[in-house]
């Protein structure tokens, strides 16, 4: 017991600690594999590290990558306060993609860039946001699960897109299913640092962002209601909060930020839609949540560890000869088993206090 | 012969010692009963029986034997069984599948009709009648579930069962069967170990009581030679009173007072339990009973008070509070107009299990101006409003950072009391303030709502428990088939009466 109290961490920290031990346990299991299919740990992980971090350019597509996935899994962690499990996060971020580019056609006469900016921000995040808060809505409304609605929106989603690309915002010089180019008020200028990757201050404020919300997630009235109603959906009526609110606004604000995708995507790398240019991003927001166990500004981190995974994948093909990127999916589904397995700390701890008692 | 014998056994939690040298026997075809308050260690010492946890250091005996049970099989194959608080019953499956599950006869095949067979002779020898043996669990009341959990130990042939708290879940009438067939089962050689809080339970029914507190035996006592003062001073550790001792204050005028609120002809329909055209009021300093036996509208009364707007398509009829109109207000509203709730169920109504004691304080007064500014919480002084209510209501542990999920039922009542009470409200609605809930904090929850009386707040008091209301009301409400029908005033609360009334009699 007297140990216990000397050794006494924070709760949140505690938590992050274990995360990221379960992370390098995981990552220490897959270049274990490595050695099993031929090629040596050290290589691998020389690869990883060089495809990710080596140049300026490298960099900046592992930062690119990380704000797919901030925005993916806050998608995912926000409606989980509230008791939801949202899946819909590609369906989310293609609808708010395609939004973006749309208001680079719809807004061609702004000059301001500034001001097309903000326009197709919004775009994205309200066409998003809505795609989220339908889900979100049949819940409340019918009790309709939302693992279910999510998934079939993200396929409708995809045809959605589909014929908007192909019809109504189609680029007629193109041979290849994408929108109109959008104006070069709308697109946002990479760092120089960067070599060349399509990445700027957007890592800056999607970071700032996610601050702010774990503030407000954590500070607020409607933290609160969230939360409560998460926590117990009958109690949490019987004291006034009603869990349609809680459900409707925290998918809207997630499929609002899925949605902000359009401007990673849209205004920031290919400066239109292109089908299928989002790989599962939306899915891996799931692992990313999961592996911030929930925590908002846990996110960070995580979206960074899967930016690097997602950027090293590709090296790995090139640059090894015996594992190809199926590795670094394999090192992802371990890296979240290792974080996920909560009852390993229980376990450890048992045995510690039996050699202490 | 003794069944069960507990020599000097301590089970300790990392630095928690939860037994501590616990000793009792029990005798072989008897009742026994186990009491003590929340959190004395009664569960902990029968899950030490049954293997859950197995004891540190001391000795078990069954049947004058010392034996070592390592796991809840072995335990089950020593002849040991146990009703857990929470039934351990699949709700899909059929009566038979749930008692035969882990027991089939059959090597390849179940052998149901065997088994049905070997149930309906058991079910004879005991009394535990069962119609259908086919129907789904979940189609059963609380009682007959329970009787499936009897029947399940039986099968396995236990030869001593363990209840905890088997009460605490069921109406009184299935309270009397209940009792009824644990008699017929010791009759019938059986031993029953009974864990309980409910001192009147016990001494009616067991032969032997043991007392714990803090994880020690305090002693053991023959049914016949102890009273309810012994055993709950045992118990607690001093003396308990079950009756309200304070000042109770007298209202001059109390004829001539405007209520606070008043109902008139108020009728829920389509639920499962209608109120039909309900009219009363309640005045400033005033405890009003609302009594009958559970089921007969008392739920839906309370839903509708404290949660309008939830009941808006099924609402006719008047609802004042103050003189203002509240039929579709909404909890939020009601609190800002001087509303405290104490919910009927505090655990599924009432808390935040897996959040801390001032998110809690919080729940409901997340929007009052004192907790809130500009739509966020002023946590660091709910925080200190909690640290003292603490204080107040003395409410352990004392850490307003503890999980309300890992307090004891009276502690968390405290606190939920301690919340409603906390905007100095005009009226308060309090249901089951005492429910699962051991005596010392009894005495203390009864103290505050007398007191709150005293100080002119108007309570509408609802519980299952007459006794409490007889203590504690000015005025009693019997209600039955969802309207009111009969009322009682104090001094002149004669059980009897309203026992018929409750029944559907006249008084």
């Amino acid at each position: 017991m007297k140990n216990s109290e000397k050794l006494r961490i924070p709760q949140s920290a505690l938590s992050f600690l274990r995360s990221v031990a379960g992370a390098a346990g995981g990552l220490a299991i897959g270049l274990m594999i490595c050695t099993i299919a031929g090629e040596s740990p050290g290589k691998v992980l020389t690869v990883l590290v060089n495809s990710s971090f080596g140049s300026g350019y490298d960099f900046g597509m592992t930062l690119f990558y990380t704000s797919y996935f901030i925005l993916t899994g806050l998608a995912v962690a926000i409606p989980f306060k509230s008791g939801l499990f949202n899946i819909g996060g590609e369906g989310q971020l293609t609808i708010g993609a395609l939004a973006a580019a749309w208001a680079g056609v719809a807004g061609a006469g702004i000059e301001s860039h500034a001001l097309a900016i903000l326009f197709a921000t919004l775009a994205a995040f309200i066409a998003g946001g809505i795609w989220g808060a339908i889900p979100g809505y049949l819940k409340a409304r019918r009790g309709s699960h939302e693992v279910i609605t999510t998934i079939m929106m993200n396929f409708i989603a995809a045809g959605v897109t589909s014929y908007f690309t192909l019809y109504a915002l189609k680029d007629p010089d193109s041979s290849q299913a994408e929108t109109i180019p959008l104006s070069t008020v709308f697109q946002l200028k990479p760092f120089a640092v960067f070599n060349g990757a399509p990445m700027g201050g957007l890592i800056i404020a999607l970071a700032v962002m996610t601050c702010v919300l774990h503030l407000v997630l954590r500070n607020s009235v409607w933290g609160y209601r969230l939360k409560a109603t998460g926590e117990n959906e009958t109690a949490a009526s019987t004291f006034g909060i009603a869990a349609p609110a809680s459900w409707l606004s925290s998918m809207f604000v997630a499929g609002g930020i899925a949605g902000l995708t359009g401007l990673v995507e849209v205004l920031g790398n290919s400066h239109r839609f292109k089908i299928g240019f989002s790989s599962d991003y939306g899915f891996v927001g799931i692992a990313v949540a999961l592996v911030a166990r929930g925590n908002i500004l846990g996110i960070l981190p995580s979206a960074f560890l899967f930016g690097v995974l997602q950027k090293g994948a590709g090296s790995l093909d090139l640059e090894t000869d015996k594992v190809t990127r199926d590795l670094t999916y394999i090192i992802q589904g371990l890296i979240i088993l290792g974080v996920a397995s909560d009852g390993i700390w229980d376990w450890f701890s048992s045995i510690w206090r039996k050699r202490n008692a | 012969m003794n069944a069960i014998e507990f020599r000097k056994v301590t089970k300790k939690f990392g630095g928690f010692t939860a037994n501590r040298d616990l000793s009792f026997t029990v005798k072989k075809g008897s009742i026994h009963g186990l009491i003590g308050e929340n959190g004395a260690g009664k569960s902990t010492a029968m899950k030490v029986l049954f293997g859950i946890h197995p004891a540190d250091s001391g000795e078990i005996l069954i049947e004058d034997r010392v034996v070592r049970i390592t796991n809840p099989v072995h335990a089950m194959r020593m002849g040991i069984g146990m009703v857990h608080q929470h039934f351990m019953l699949a709700g899909p499956e059929t009566v038979l599948d749930n008692i035969i599950l882990g027991h089939e006869p059959g090597r390849v095949f179940v052998g149901r009709a065997r088994a049905e067979a070997e149930l309906r002779a058991i079910a004879k020898t005991y009394g535990l009648d069962f119609d259908r043996w086919d129907r789904p669990v979940s189609e059963l009341s609380v009682g007959e579930q329970q009787r499936v959990e009897i029947l399940k130990l039986l099968y396995q042939k236990s030869k001593v069962l363990i209840l905890d708290e088997p009460t605490a879940v069921l109406t009184p009438q299935e309270v009397k069967d209940l009792f009824g067939n644990l008699v017929r089962l010791k009759e019938e050689g059986k031993t029953i170990i009974l864990i309980s809080h409910k001192l009147k339970e016990v001494l009616g029914y067991c032969d032997e009581i043991t007392v714990i507190r803090r994880g020690e035996t305090v002693g053991s006592r023959k049914a016949s030679e102890t009273d309810d003062s012994e055993l709950a001073r045992m118990m607690v550790g001093r003396d308990v009173s079950f009756t309200y001792q304070g000042e109770r204050k007298v209202f001059a005028n109390m004829s001539d007072a405007k209520p606070v609120v008043r109902v008139s002809r108020l009728s829920i329909t389509s639920t499962t339990e209608p109120l039909r055209e309900v009219s009363f009021e309640l005045k400033p300093g005033e405890i009003l009973g609302v009594a009958g036996v559970q089921g007969n509208g008392q739920s839906t009364l309370l839903r509708a008070l404290s949660h309008p707007s939830l009941h808006a398509k099924n609402w006719s009829g008047e609802y004042l509070l103050n003189g203002r109109d509240q039929s579709g207000s909404d909890p939020i509203v009601l609190r800002n107009a001087g509303v405290g709730l104490v919910p009927e169920d505090r655990l599924s109504e009432g808390l935040l299990l897996n959040q801390d004691m001032t998110e809690n304080f919080l729940l409901g007064q997340h929007e009052d101006p004192r907790y809130s500014k500009g739509g966020f919480l002023l946590r660091t002084k709910a925080r200190a409003v909690t640290e003292s209510k603490i204080k107040e209501f003395d409410i352990r542990p004392p850490y307003p950072t503890v999980w309300t999920g890992r307090m004891s039922g009276g502690n968390q009542q405290k606190l939920v009391i301690a919340r409603a009470l906390d905007p100095g409200p005009s009226v308060l609605y309090v249901a089951h303030p005492t429910r699962g809930v051991d005596v010392g904090a009894i005495e203390k929850i009864h103290d505050a709502i007398v007191q709150e009386r005293n100080r002119g707040k108007a309570i509408l008091l609802f519980s299952s428990e007459l006794d409490e209301l007889m203590d504690l009301c000015d005025r009693m409400l019997v209600f039955y088939n969802g309207g009111i029908r009969a009322e009682f005033a104090r001094p002149d609360f004669d059980p009897w009466a309203i026992g018929r009334v409750m029944g559907g009699g006249d008084r």
